[in-house]
Order: structure tokens, then C-alpha cells, then sequence
């Protein structure tokens, strides 16, 4: 399947081919196309092992492997191993991993072949559900960090967890829930069988003691599945009602614990009516829908830790003359650390020596580097760009900044959806008033006919039990949450999928988010006759080497002068430099015309950003930068018009760059030169025109507009923790999960109003049955049960391939 | 019919057998992963790896 991609995108990865090309990897005979080192060395591992079938049944593009690997030795030291690791008996040493990029089976197979083969693993198993790793291996033979870098070198990320022996909380949820299930439904099977003999016996003859036999044996059996399957619906319903707010599982206790006394009175009485069947029969399709449901959820969870994700894989320890590498773990306050350009921050802390430039975007969403100088702070998980610096931690772990913004992140996602809750308050005085209707017909029969009372009474309970009406939307969300995370979108916001299959506007912003936020030099103005062009590109490639304004990666690539000295940098305006006898600067045009003696004008191209290089004379080039439309914009922009939502361009850039985009996408509306505040007026402008709006932006710099639009939608590839303010983050390049995401929320809204209605038309038609006693308890059961359990299957259909 | 009085009892150790061994089941692992098998048997063909070559061409 893969093999027929169309070659304009990475073969690994999927992600976009740079013009450049060059990196290719034969399979099959065919050259496939890679977009960076990265992917090539990946996929040249992954052939060179014998594992080419992994893109044969992958579902999904891989990982985009990074350009450069982690150093994973602090592993290797025995703080580390004790750590992370536990020794076997055997010698062997065992530990738990945590895999960034894990999106199905095929990936699980690639990951357990290819470590299987390498020397020193005796075991390996990778779970693709909950992305997690259990590693086998002799430390005699390999060391650990050969191993978690042969794992990064196929394209994932490990993060090994401290090891505590336990399963995962969602394992030990599961295996607990299947535990009840089985012991329902063998139980069941059981139950039946003695319950089908017992009502031949009424029609053909039993003897007396026979039946009182299968009576005590269905009472033995039944048991078990009350006091122990049951328990849930039990320990959940005595909260509610604690919490005086009744819910769904009050009238499931209520039937089960008494058609179960009713039953066993009966038994010990030696007359009336059984109801062990219908107990365990409910129970039993009660427990499949739950675990249906939990299953759902499990798999719709978002498996980032954030805060493991963001620190280092190890750092430079200084104490004294002597330095070694530990993980971030093993620091304590008041230690020394060194950080090299390009480490991110391990902790908390102040710089000692050295100064630098720091990428806090992860943190503050502000993208500029900060200058940083001895004395000043530092938070964990933020980036040292330029210098090498000490610094003296002050806070590890949970008590650093990072970690207290990962803690908001939990507690948003934990946050339950206000669908959800809705449906609660719902079932909550739809429980209440049932449970009043239950005592009307108990009341009414036992005047009419006091013999079949109870057995009404708890068809009617049984029967108006509201679980398809409580799970008809949560079991909806779960899927699509789970169908759209397959297709590499997040959801943060249960509900913003709701109010996205409404949406009728979207905006976008341009920069990052139509273009893929990687600038390009698109063309060259040499202004005055003493430099040539190559020249020009040379000094400003040495002059912009300096810099870490965005910007200046537009220059990375070309050769640059030799001879820098004397570098000054401006923030935010340019950088100066001398090389050989000429003093240069670059940047903005205020800023190199201060330097210069002859200040005259130049005119500059209103379409492209401008960058200019002078000396001290007079200004000598203007370099045309432009940003690249990402090479899917126009086709998502064309599929997102086909289903009726009408974009617009909504940027801070100036008027020229964003015509031209608009003009490249379609003739779109598009606005610019727009501050946060005017994109704001322009959302609420579309809100007075009774607009439902979806914002889409880098999740930078438009924070508050995303947080007024009805939907926000941010891009990965834009700083990380603002992923919190927005509803939905597609992942990887490309902005085609916009249009997965927006067909399947409405798939969700038509999935939604099919599941309520049914439930809703259910317990009409069944309550006045049961009321009127033609329901026996056990069909009440099994009518329940299907009906909650048609609801969960219906929402399992959003788990599909996607129909346009 | 009065075999039923053996053979009920016996179904009854049969069913608490079965509930155990299901129960050892869950405890050592074999549910927790119910995706990955289905796969795995497509995949792991007997074909071994080719001699250390850079890429696989064939």
C-alpha cells in the first residue's frame, strides 16, 4: 500500500520532501524518497535487519526520527541501573519503557525483531496499547544504552520509568474488569443451564428435593457473581446516594441486591420464585458493555508524560574538578550542572558562570530567545541555545516549574467532558423519578394482585435502568477520540468535537500554520557594486550563524565567510560582526542604516520579508525571505470548503505575504497586519453574525484567540505545552488531520443522536410494558442489556475508516 | 436421576477449576495485549535476515 504513496512525501515518515532531496532507500527494487538523515538511517536500519514488511502493515506513517541522537550513557552508571532496572535472579536486568511514536502492532513487531536481534536482549515485549516496553537483557553482554539508542535509532523515543514492579493503572484496571466479566459469564452459563431445568420441571414434574437441589446449587453459584462482579454497581451506588445525587448504578444495585434476597428467602423458604438468572444475566451484559466502554477509554488516553518528555536524557554533574553524566532523576538541589548549546535545562535553577540564549516557547509560548546571564533563572525543560554555561539547580522534579505545568495539563485532561456530565445530571432525575414510578407500580399491584409484585417491581426497575442513556454519549466520544488519535489527532477537550462538527468558519493563521514556519532566501538585491552576490550571501551566512532569530535558519544552509570576530548581537535587530577590515551588520533595515554613513533609501519587495546587509559606508544587499505553504494547505483548504466551512486568513504578517498565500490557496479571504487583539475583534465580529468559529494557529502567539474561538486547533510543531490552551493538536506535518477531524466529529454528532434517541425510545416503549406486568425479570434483563450494549456498538462504528 | 446429585456437584468443581484457571490467565499477562499477536503471525515469517548487507534490495 505504502508503496504506491505518492512520492511526494517521505517514505518513512510522511511527512513533506525538501526541494533538496537526496536521501533515498531501495526497497523492492524501487528508490523511495526520505525527507531527512533521520529517516534514511532509520529506514537503512529497519531494511538492513530484514524487517521490510514493517511498511507493508504499518497503519500509519512512522516517526519522524530526529536529526540527531540522544546521549543515553548516564544509563549506564549504577545510580541509573538501580533506578530504572531491577536484577533478576539470573543475572538478568529488567525494566519497564515508555515509547514516544508507538501508533500500532506493525510498530510493536519493529521494535521487539529488531531488538531480539541485537546481542544481549533475552526478552522483549511491547504492548501497542499501552505504549509501553518490558526489556530483558544481560548487562554482561550490552549496555542499556546501546539499547535505548538502537530504539531512538528506528525512529522511537524510550523514556525508561523507575521501576516498582507494579502494572500500569490501566492494566491492573483491566485485568480487574476481565476478572468480573469471566467470573460472570462462566457463572452465567451455569445458572442458566440449572434454571432451564427447573422451569421443564414446572411443565414435566420434578421431584421436590431435586429442585430445592438446583435451587441451593443456583444459589452457590450466583453468590460469587453478587458479592464479587456485582460489586462495582454496589460500591458505586452507595456513593451516589451519599452524594444524594442518585446515578445510573443506584437502580442496578437496587434489582440486583434484591432480586438476589428475594431469591435467596425463597430458597431457604423452600417456596416463591427465583431470580438467580436474571441477577447474573444482568450483571453479566452490564459488566461486557462497561468493559467494552473501558476499553475505549483506555485506548482514547493520551500516553504523554509531559514532564519526562521535555528533560534531557542525561547531563554534565559537576562536583569539583570532576564531571560525570547522570539522568535528571538522580540531581538534588544545590548540585552544579553544565550545559552545552543545544542541551535543554535538566532543573530548576540560577546560571553560575557563563551566559546564553534560552528557548523558553515550551514554557511561556514566546519563541524569541531570552538572553540569559550568571545570576539569572532558569527553568527545567527550556533549551540553551548559544553558550556553554554552570548553573546551580535549586528545584528537581515535582517541585519544578515544568512539573507544575505538566499537573495543569492532567488535570485538564481529567477534566470530564460536559457532555458527559450532563448526561449524569439527566440520569439523575430520570433515576429519581423511576425509582418513584417503581414504588407506584409496587404500590398498585400489591392491592391487585400481591403474588406478581415484586416480579413487576423488578422488571420495571431492571427495565428503566438508564445505562444506554448515561453511555450513549461517552462511549460515542471515546471512539472518535480514539479513531481521530489513529489519524494523528489530539484531543485535549471532549466537547470541542462537538461544537467542531458545528463550526461554519475557520480561520487560520499563516505563519507556522498554512507555511511550515521553516524560512527560505527566495532571492538577492546587491545594492552596491563592491560585493558580489556570492560574497554578500557569504558574510551574511557568517553574520547570521551568530544569531538565533528564526529568521536567520533561511541562511543555514549556505557557506559562510571565515574569519568572524568580534560578534555583537542586537535582540530582535541584528547582529554585527567584523570580518577581515569591514565592520558588517545584518538585520533590519533601522538597524544596519544606523551604522552607515550614506543612509540612502532603497526600495524593498512588499511581497517578502526583508533582511539587510550593510557596513559602515552604505547598505550593500537585501535578501528576500519567504515561508513556504505547507504542501497540503491547498488541498485541505479545497476539502474543508467541499463540507461547507469557509476559511480565512487571519495573520499578524504584513499585506503582501499574505496576499500572495491567499492567492496561492485559492483566492481565500485573508486580513493582515492583525495584533492578538484585532484577530480577537474578528473572532467575536464572526460570533455577532452567529458564526461558530474554529481557530487554527501555531499556539504561540494567538493563545487568547484560540481560547475566545469555539474550537481551537493547534499544530504540533508549534510549542509544545500551548498544545493547553487548544482543543485539538494534529500531530506530524501537515494540516490534513483538520478535515479528518472535522468529518469525524460529525460522524460523533450523527452517532450521538442515534444512541440518545434510541435510549430515550427504548424506556418508552418498555416502561408502560413492565408497569403493566407483561415483562418477566429475566427479559427485562436481557432488553437492558442489549439496548446499553447496541449503544456501545453503535459508537464502536466511529472507529472505522473514514467516509468522506 | 439421581446420578444429578454427583454430576451437578462435579460441574460446580469443573466451573470454580475454570474460573481459576482464567483468573491465572488475566494475572500472568495473556490479556493485556490483545492487538499485537493478531499481527505478529503475518509478520514473522521464517524468512532470517540477509547477510550484513546495507539494504535489503530484493
Amino acid at each position: 500500500m505504502d508503496a504506491l504513496a505518492s512520492p511526494t512525501t517521505c517514505f518513512h515518515c510522511g511527512g513533506p520532501l525538501p526541494a533538496t532531496g537526496g536521501f533515498t532507500v531501495v526497497l523492492d527494487g524501487i528508490a523511495r524518497p526520505l525527507c531527512c538523515r533521520g529517516c534514511e538511517a532509520a529506514a537503512r536500519l529497519i531494511l538492513s535487519q530484514g524487517l521490510g514488511r514493517y511498511y507493508e502493515f504499518r497503519e500509519m506513517p512512522g516517526p519522524r526520527s530526529g536529526e540527531t541522537a540522544n546521549d543515553w550513557s548516564a544509563f549506564d552508571r549504577e545510580a541509573a541501573l538501580r533506578r530504572y532496572t531491577h536484577e533478576r535472579a539470573d543475572g538478568t536486568r529488567e525494566l519497564s519503557l515508555q515509547l514516544e511514536g508507538l501508533h500500532c502492532a506493525a510498530c510493536a513487531w519493529l521494535i521487539e525483531s529488531s531488538l531480539t536481534r541485537t546481542a544481549g536482549v533475552t526478552q522483549i515485549h511491547v504492548n501497542p496499547g499501552s505504549a509501553r516496553a518490558e526489556l530483558r537483557y544481560e548487562p554482561r553482554r550490552t549496555a542499556l544504552s546501546t539499547l535505548l539508542a538502537r530504539i531512538q535509532a528506528l525512529g522511537f523515543t524510550p523514556l525508561p520509568l523507575s521501576f516498582t514492579g507494579e502494572v500500569a493503572v490501566d492494566t491492573a484496571e483491566r485485568r480487574t474488569a476481565l476478572k468480573r466479566l469471566g467470573v460472570a459469564g462462566l457463572a452465567m452459563m451455569q445458572v442458566t443451564t440449572y434454571t432451564i431445568s427447573l422451569y421443564a420441571g414446572l411443565m414435566q414434574g420434578m421431584a421436590p428435593q431435586l429442585e430445592q437441589f438446583l435451587r441451593f446449587v443456583s444459589l452457590l453459584v450466583a453468590t460469587p457473581v453478587v458479592l464479587y462482579a456485582a460489586q462495582p454497581f454496589f460500591v458505586s451506588a452507595w456513593q451516589s446516594v451519599r452524594a444524594r445525587r442518585p446515578g445510573m448504578d443506584l437502580p442496578v444495585a437496587l434489582s440486583i441486591g434484591a432480586a438476589y434476597l428475594w431469591s435467596v428467602v425463597a430458597t431457604l423458604r423452600g417456596r416463591g420464585t427465583v431470580y438467580y438468572d436474571s441477577v447474573v444475566m444482568f450483571t453479566f451484559f452490564l459488566l461486557l458493555g462497561r468493559y467494552v466502554e473501558m476499553s475505549l477509554r483506555h485506548r482514547a488516553g493520551l500516553r504523554h508524560d509531559a514532564l519526562a518528555r521535555l528533560l534531557p536524557a542525561g547531563v554534565l554533574r559537576v562536583s569539583g574538578e570532576r564531571t560525570e553524566r547522570v539522568t535528571p532523576d538522580e540531581l538534588s538541589a544545590g548540585e552544579r550542572v553544565r550545559l552545552l548549546p543545544g542541551e535543554r535545562v535538566p532543573a530548576d535553577g540560577r546560571i553560575d558562570s557563563g551566559s546564553t540564549e534560552v528557548d523558553e516557547s515550551l514554557l511561556t509560548g514566546e519563541s524569541a530567545a531570552q538572553p540569559r546571564g550568571v545570576g539569572d533563572a532558569l527553568s527545567a525543560g527550556t533549551l540553551n541555545l548559544s553558550g556553554a554555561i554552570e548553573m546551580t539547580i535549586t528545584r528537581v522534579g515535582q517541585d519544578s516549574t515544568l512539573a507544575a505545568v505538566s499537573r495543569l495539563i492532567d488535570r485538564a485532561q481529567a477534566s470530564r467532558p460536559r457532555a458527559a456530565e450532563l448526561a449524569d445530571r439527566v440520569a439523575a432525575w430520570f433515576v429519581s423519578g423511576m425509582l418513584l414510578l417503581a414504588a407506584a407500580v409496587a404500590l398498585y399491584w400489591l392491592h391487585a394482585d400481591a403474588s406478581r409484585a415484586f416480579a413487576t417491581v423488578l422488571a420495571v426497575l431492571v427495565v428503566t435502568c438508564p445505562c444506554a442513556l448515561s453511555l450513549a454519549t461517552p462511549a460515542a466520544l471515546a471512539a472518535a477520540t480514539t479513531q481521530l488519535a489513529r489519524c494523528g489527532v489530539l484531543v485535549t477537550r471532549g466537547q470541542a468535537l462537538e461544537r467542531l462538527a458545528h463550526a461554519d468558519r475557520v480561520l487560520f493563521d499563516k505563519t507556522g500554520t498554512l507555511t511550515r514556519g521553516e524560512p527560505r532566501l527566495e532571492s538577492v538585491t546587491v545594492l552596491d557594486a563592491r560585493l558580489s552576490e556570492a560574497q554578500a550571501l557569504a558574510v551574511a551566512a557568517a553574520l547570521e550563524s551568530h544569531s538565533a532569530h528564526p529568521l536567520a535558519r533561511a541562511f543555514a544552509q549556505l557557506t559562510a565567510a571565515s574569519g568572524v570576530r568580534e560578534v555583537r548581537a542586537a535582540p530582535g535587530r541584528g547582529v554585527e560582526a567584523l570580518i577581515g577590515n569591514t565592520r558588517y551588520r545584518i538585520g533590519r533595515m533601522e538597524y544596519v542604516l544606523e551604522a552607515c554613513a550614506n543612509r540612502r533609501g532603497f526600495a524593498t519587495d512588499p511581497a517578502h520579508t526583508s533582511v539587510v546587509l550593510g557596513d559602515t559606508e552604505a547598505p550593500l544587499a537585501v535578501f528576500h525571505i519567504t515561508d513556504t505553504l505547507r504542501s497540503d494547505a491547498r488541498t485541505t483548504l479545497a476539502r474543508l470548503a467541499a463540507l461547507g466551512l469557509r476559511c480565512e486568513i487571519a495573520s499578524g504578517d504584513r499585506a503582501g505575504p499574505v496576499a500572495e498565500a491567499a492567492a496561492a490557496l485559492g483566492n481565500i479571504e485573508a486580513r493582515a497586519d492583525l495584533t492578538a487583539a484585532d484577530k480577537l475583534a474578528r473572532v467575536q465580529a464572526l460570533h455577532a453574525g452567529h458564526h461558530c468559529v474554529a481557530m487554527v494557529g501555531d499556539g504561540v502567539n494567538d493563545a487568547p484567540v484560540l481560547a475566545a474561538a469555539d474550537v481551537s486547533v493547534a499544530l504540533a510543531s508549534g510549542a509544545d505545552l500551548a498544545k493547553v490552551s487548544a482543543d485539538l493538536v494534529l500531530l506530524g506535518e501537515g494540516l490534513g488531520g483538520l478535515v479528518t477531524a472535522v468529518t469525524t466529529s460529525r460522524r460523533l454528532l450523527r452517532v450521538i443522536r442515534q444512541n440518545l434517541s434510541w435510549a430515550v425510545l427504548y424506556n418508552l416503549t418498555a416502561v408502560p410494558l413492565a408497569a403493566c406486568g407483561w415483562v418477566e425479570p429475566w427479559m427485562a434483563a436481557i432488553g437492558m442489556s442489549t439496548s446499553s450494549l447496541l449503544v456501545v456498538l453503535n459508537a464502536m462504528r466511529l472507529r472505522g475508516p473514514v467516509r468522506a | 436421576m439421581n446420578v444429578l446429585y454427583l454430576l451437578i456437584p462435579l460441574g460446580i468443581v469443573l466451573l470454580a477449576l475454570s474460573v481459576w484457571g482464567f483468573f491465572w490467565a488475566v494475572r500472568s499477562g495473556q490479556f493485556d495485549d490483545l492487538e499485537s499477536p493478531s499481527v505478529q503471525i503475518l509478520l514473522d515469517d521464517d524468512r532470517a535476515p540477509p547477510p550484513a548487507a546495507d539494504r535489503t534490495d530484493a
